[in-house]
């Protein structure tokens, strides 16, 4: 029967999965140092910030736009919060929502322009590339703009932006056993409906999968104790924003009639248009959606560097869009996942680290970078040549 | 003078200056199947993108009950109970069978969330009603066939209940079998009342299955005629030549 078969889509995640722990294995034997709770500890924050932008850029990708914006557009923002904590001595809050104001006026500028003027974003948001890196030099004229507030700094791990032992073994149980629920519930549901459910093994292997996995992280980030504190670390407050965030849009995504009208777009316009889906509103939605995780992005990476600087994000777009595409979206629209964009900036980030590790200089880390990504964008293009699923 | 279900009064449209629809008036009762003819271009799917509101009137009406309508919108064509099959089936091939015929309107938990049981559970009833052996509904759906995929385009006008159903080359694409199955499917609509304009180029299809028929040239309505009334050679020439066979009366409305 059909419905018990596998989607694509599984496949292909499993796959990414056992890339990333291919990947893992191999530099802890190169380096000996790789699977250690200070290295996992230091990549699960450090992938934060592309993360939470790579979940939205897959769903405008999905969409068939693009925006090479986003990493100036985060410098901006970053910039201007710290810029109106530091030199205006606005309350964090404040500045934040501040922050989050002139992401959503560029969100709809720029979605505006490019789904009611139908001007291509890819040229909308070439220009944003340069302008907003330029409007980041302007917010303090070019100084760097330090961040004091304890509060605010905790949002981007450090020294005291960690959940602590407790706190994430809290937050561990709490998702498992809301997992636990969910896969019964959807059981029952679809028993009650009397349509076929997946085979019982399949969801208890799966179920089973992700508690060990938990487990293992979980373990890992408390095992991690920074010389001079008593305690470990637990997981970075970064991370729990990531996952948050990754939570909300998957779930926009399959719940929500946004969500299905971003797909539909993505893989026929022309029909999303004639069976009445408002495909310009969507669009800007969207570029609204992609401000609001630039915008948490930025809070995390000021937080992170303790400061606002002008070249906060510069380069970023790449790493966003290769995350995005690695993880399985592809540029033709129509395809793609909020976890599979997860998964790709994990990738991305071990390589990095994991060559770093075995002191490979930055001038062929980004060599190597770039040929896997184009190494994943052919595999991707052989895979859906296999698996049947026509390109649009 | 009792009004038809749906009259299309003097509408015109026209791209850039290149007239596309000029002048055209037609009507249709409930429970009645006009056949709209001729060639590539001659104005067949123009006017009908009109009635499913994807291209604005520039002029003229269009009235239903006698009441005159605005279709500024495949939204509020689909309002007013006008369903349209297009050439191109308007299907989102990534998703899948049941996604494709609630696309656009979905239905809602009352947490605003997509109900997908209810969806999936209506889906399954609708499809069962066209094809007994549609099973793979959560496949993507351009891993179906041509008669599946034309099953869910189909699907749709059958669940939301179209009072009108416009029909733009159903069989264009379609093997004996399945072509069969959607002569039964207009017979049947045409049993419980819905109207039907289907737009075509195969003469049995005509024959088959019309009340009347319009012959489209250049934008313009040649003629319309009672089916019966006229032979396939006629209908050719009229396609051909773009003129009125003159013989016989012309039947802009139903005869009672």
């Amino acid at each position: 029967m059909k419905s018990l078969q596998l989607s694509a889509l599984d496949v292909r995640l499993a796959l990414m999965a056992a890339v990333l722990a291919t990947m893992a294995v191999f530099f802890h034997l190169a380096t000996g140092n790789f699977l250690t709770p200070e290295n996992l500890y230091n990549i699960a924050q450090q992938t934060a910030v592309v993360g939470i932008v790579a979940t939205g850029i897959s769903l405008v990708i999905v969409a068939r736009h693009i925006d090479l914006s986003v990493g100036s557009v985060m410098g901006f923002v970053g910039v201007l919060i710290a810029w109106l904590q530091y030199t205006l001595g606005w309350h964090w809050l404040a500045a934040s929502a501040a922050g989050l104001l002139a992401a959503l006026l560029v969100g709809i500028y720029q979605g505006g322009l490019t789904a009611y003027l139908g001007v291509p974003s890819f040229v909308v948001t070439l220009g944003g590339l340069m302008s907003f890196r330029g409007a980041a030099f302007l917010v303090g004229n070019g100084k760097t703009q330090p961040i004091m507030d304890e509060t605010f700094l905790r949002f981007g791990g450090g020294l005291n932006g960690a959940l602590g032992i407790t706190g994430s073994w809290t937050l561990a149980a709490a998702l498992l056993v809301l997992l636990a629920w969910r896969v019964t519930s959807s059981r029952r549901a679809r028993a009650r409906h009397g349509f076929p459910s997946r085979p019982l093994l399949a969801d208890v292997v799966f179920t089973l999968g992700l508690v060990g996995l938990a487990i293992a992280l979980t373990g890992a980030m408390c095992a991690y104790q920074i010389p001079g504190k008593s305690q470990g670390q637990g997981i970075p407050v970064p991370v729990v924003i990531w996952g948050a965030v990754v939570a909300i849009v998957s779930f926009i995504v399959r719940r929500t009639r946004f969500g299905r009208y971003v797909f539909a777009i993505g893989g026929n316009p022309e029909a999303a248009r004639l069976v009445g889906i408002p495909v310009r509103l969507v669009t800007l939605q969207l570029f609204i959606l992609l401000s609001v995780t630039i915008t948490i992005a930025a809070i995390v990476a000021v937080a992170r560097l303790n400061a606002g600087t002008n070249s906060l994000g510069t380069g970023m777009e790449l790493y966003v869009i290769a995350a995005a595409v690695i993880g399985g979206v592809s540029l033709a629209g129509g395809s793609g996942s909020v976890l599979g964009s997860v998964l790709g900036a994990l990738i991305i980030q071990f390589l990095d680290s994991g060559l770093l590790l075995m002191d490979v200089g930055i001038g062929q880390r980004m060599v190597i970078i770039g040929q896997v990504l184009i190494v994943a964008v052919a595999f991707d293009v052989l895979y859906r040549r296999w698996s049947g699923e026509r390109l649009a | 003078m009792n009004s038809s279900l749906i009259e299309i009064d003097g509408i015109h449209k026209s791209f850039g200056g290149v007239k596309a629809v000029s002048d055209v008036s037609l009507n249709l009762d409930a429970g009645e199947v006009v056949a709209v003819l001729g060639h590539n271009g001659a104005g067949k799917s123009t006017l009908m993108k009109m009635l499913a509101g994807a291209y604005p009137i520039d002029q003229g009406e269009v009235r239903m009950a006698g009441a005159v309508v605005e279709i500024a919108s495949p939204a509020q064509s689909q309002a007013l109970g006008i369903e349209t099959i297009h050439q191109t089936l308007a299907l989102a091939d990534n998703l899948d069978a049941v996604q494709n015929l609630f696309l656009g309107r979905e239905l809602m938990t009352r947490w605003r969330t997509l109900d997908d049981y209810a969806m999936e559970a209506a889906a399954r009833k609708v499809f069962a009603q066209l094809n007994p052996n549609f099973s793979n509904i959560r496949v993507p759906v351009h891993a179906l066939s041509g008669g599946q995929r034309q099953v869910v385009a189909i699907s749709r006008a059958l669940h939301f209940n179209a009072r009108v159903l416009i029909m733009d080359e159903p069989c264009a694409a379609l093997g004996p079998e399945e072509t069969r199955m959607v002569h039964e499917l207009v017979m049947r609509l045409k049993a419980r009342g819905v109207a039907i304009f289907l737009i075509t180029h195969d003469m049995p299809d005509v024959f088959g299955l019309s009340d009347r028929l319009a012959v489209m040239k250049n934008g313009r309505v040649v003629g319309t005629y009672r089916t019966a009334d006229v032979t396939e050679d006629e209908v050719l020439g009229m396609i051909i030549g773009g003129r009125p066979v003159a013989r016989v009366e012309q039947q802009v409305r139903r005869a009672a």
